[in-house]
């Protein structure tokens, strides 16, 4: 763990530039936003329907993507990556420090606008509690998910942030509603079932069942450590000419 | 190494003298390289702690490196060639940050292809300028320090950042540096845990005269402690009074090899060419002709195009044969002095 801690500062600090922190608060605090006009302006309390549209469905991708695309796909592009990877140190756990780092900052982004959100409003069936604490851990355990695909995403691609977008929009907004049979390829919908499996009353379609969305979202996790840790053991940086 | 350029080999499959082991001959390259056989570097006179063997690397269609050989051993060595030359892909493949497409590359005796444990005695100072921007150079130096697992990094940091002259600036952002001291905050890095090899890919882009010299100062005491150096530099000057010897690339070859007087023997004794204006260029051809160090001369419209084996003769002689034969010189001018051209010579040879 002695040698992941400067790997995870160095990489916390590079991801909380002005510009990203900004964007990424703003995005975590528009669903808090949204509850408080609809809580001020009398709106019927319904956080179930505002945390799986807004925050399961947009905000905790997004910030996943914005971050987990970041936390070594910057330093490849700025040339920085070289000083992590010429160092003693096996790249699984450079990976790993990555994986971390990208999965803490986007729970620390979206649990907390979980929680607010549902305290906010309040459940449509009246077990507030339930709602806020079983969305928080299925948005803690999805939100990491997403931001290890993303980590393993960027040391595949240079375009990481377009074909993350296109997953997140095309693959799971449209395609994983069309075609019910690839749900299990959908990290919204294994985050969804968690939490149906947690007590939430989650709208729209029969959600996955508990083991399958557990066993998504580890395999997912897994699967991306291993994925990134081969790739970086043979990731290669070209000279300048 | 020794002080004679060592001649090409008759094959290019020869093992490397003073390799660990003899590696089986890598199967031939392709796309197929035509042009002469590779140069083979002359063995190094301690163990070699570099040892680059038959080493081709490219991309698709493109070979960046050609079949390279050369061991290195404690001391200096300038990487020399033109922009393009590929340099820095060598660099890169001995780093460990390339694997090769053929042959092999071996760090004290193991490859350094996929082996991170090499880096407890490896520092690279990679050419490209990018270091975090949001780090002071003592956070960057520490940082590194603590990556390589230094016992104390605080002092290992202080150290390399005084060693590369570096302290009145240590607590600013890296931002707010300029050029040469981006250089000297990269090598401050690749110096904290105190490596036995050291490869720094053009070291001395952006530094102003000073710093250069202590640069090259500091890089001489570490190889006189028995540390191996290797530097690349696309300036002659640079590795004339830096490198104990020299390694040539230019076009993925290597060029030649051996002590830079040798080298730059051979750069000043190859056939030259002169573009000569004067009042009477017919006259001028046909005395100069009569002259041992001219071996060939041509009228073209508006000048003469002379050929010379010996650079030294031919400039003493050309202004007393113009004079001899009362002829007014209004221009010499060499058509061939350019780097490019001395290295492509030294690949055709």
């Amino acid at each position: 763990m002695s040698v992941m801690a400067p790997l995870v500062e160095v990489t916390l600090r590079g991801l909380l530039g002005r510009r990203r922190t900004i964007l990424l608060a703003l995005l975590a605090g528009l669903p808090v936003l949204i509850a408080l006009l609809i809580r001020f302006s009398g709106g019927r309390p319904d956080a179930d329907r505002i945390l799986d549209t807004l925050v399961v469905r947009t905000v905790m991708p997004l910030v996943a993507l914005i971050v987990g695309t970041a936390a070594i796909g910057s330093e490849i592009d700025d040339g920085t990556a070289v000083y992590l990877l010429i160092k003693p140190i096996a790249r699984w756990r450079v990976a790993a420090s990555k994986i971390l780092v990208a999965a803490g900052l986007t729970s620390v982004m979206v649990v907390p606008a979980v929680v607010l959100t549902g305290l906010l409003l309040g459940s449509r069936g009246g077990d507030t509690a339930t709602t806020v604490v079983g969305y928080g851990i299925a948005c803690l355990i999805g939100g990491s998910a997403y931001a290890a695909a993303f980590v393993a995403l960027s040391l595949f691609t240079t375009r990481a942030l377009l074909l993350g977008l296109a997953y997140v929009l095309i693959w799971e907004g449209v395609l994983s509603g069309l075609l019910a049979g690839t749900k299990f390829l959908s990290i919204r919908q294994a985050t969804l079932g968690l939490a149906a499996a947690l007590g939430v009353d989650v709208p729209g379609s029969e959600p996955l069942a508990p083991a399958v969305s557990v066993f998504v979202l580890v395999a997912v996790l897994a699967g991306a450590l291993a994925l990134a840790s081969w790739r970086l053991s043979r990731f290669e940086i070209r000279g300048g000419d | 190494m020794s002080d004679e350029m060592v001649p090409p080999p008759p094959t290019g499959t020869t093992a490397l003298p003073g390799a660990t082991q003899a590696a089986p001959a890598p199967p031939p390259l392709a796309p197929p390289a035509a042009g002469p056989a590779p140069v083979q570097a002359p063995a190094p006179s301690t163990p070699a702690a570099l040892e680059v063997d038959h080493v081709s690397r490219w991309y698709g269609n493109v070979v960046a490196v050609n079949d390279i050989s050369f061991g290195l051993g404690a001391g200096v060595t300038g990487l020399l060639g033109p922009n393009g030359a590929g340099k820095s892909t060598l660099l890169h493949l001995m780093a460990g940050l390339l694997a090769p497409s053929a042959g092999r590359v071996m760090v004290e005796g193991e490859s350094a292809w996929r082996r991170p444990e090499m880096y407890r005695h490896v520092g690279l100072v990679p050419e490209r300028e990018t270091i975090h921007a949001f780090l002071s150079g003592r956070e960057f130096a520490r940082l590194n320090a603590r990556l390589q697992g230094v016992a104390d990094p605080d002092a290992a940091a202080a150290r390399a950042i005084a060693t590369v002259d570096l302290t009145d600036a240590a607590d600013r952002p890296i931002g707010t540096y300029s050029k040469g001291m981006r250089q000297r905050a990269k090598l401050a890095g690749a110096l904290v845990h105190d490596p036995r090899i050291l490869l720094l890919d053009e070291p001395f882009n952006g530094m102003d005269p000073r710093q250069r010299l202590h640069m090259m100062s500091l890089l001489r005491t570490m190889a006189a402690q028995g540390r191996t150096i290797l530097f690349s530099s696309h300036i002659l000057e640079e590795v004339e009074r830096l490198a104990d010897s020299v390694l040539v690339v230019y076009a993925g070859r290597l060029a030649a090899a051996g002590d830079f007087r040798s080298i730059r023997r051979l750069m000043t004794d190859r056939p030259h060419t002169y573009t000569v204006r004067s009042s009477d260029d017919r006259r001028l051809a046909a005395a100069l002709m009569a002259d041992q160090s001219v071996f060939g001369a041509e009228l073209v419209s508006g000048h003469v195009a002379i050929r010379t084996a010996d650079y030294d003769a031919f400039t003493r002689t050309l202004p007393r044969v113009a004079r001899d034969a009362a002829v007014t010189l209004f221009e010499v001018r060499p058509t061939d002095d350019s780097l490019e051209s001395v290295f492509s010579y030294l690949v055709r040879r």
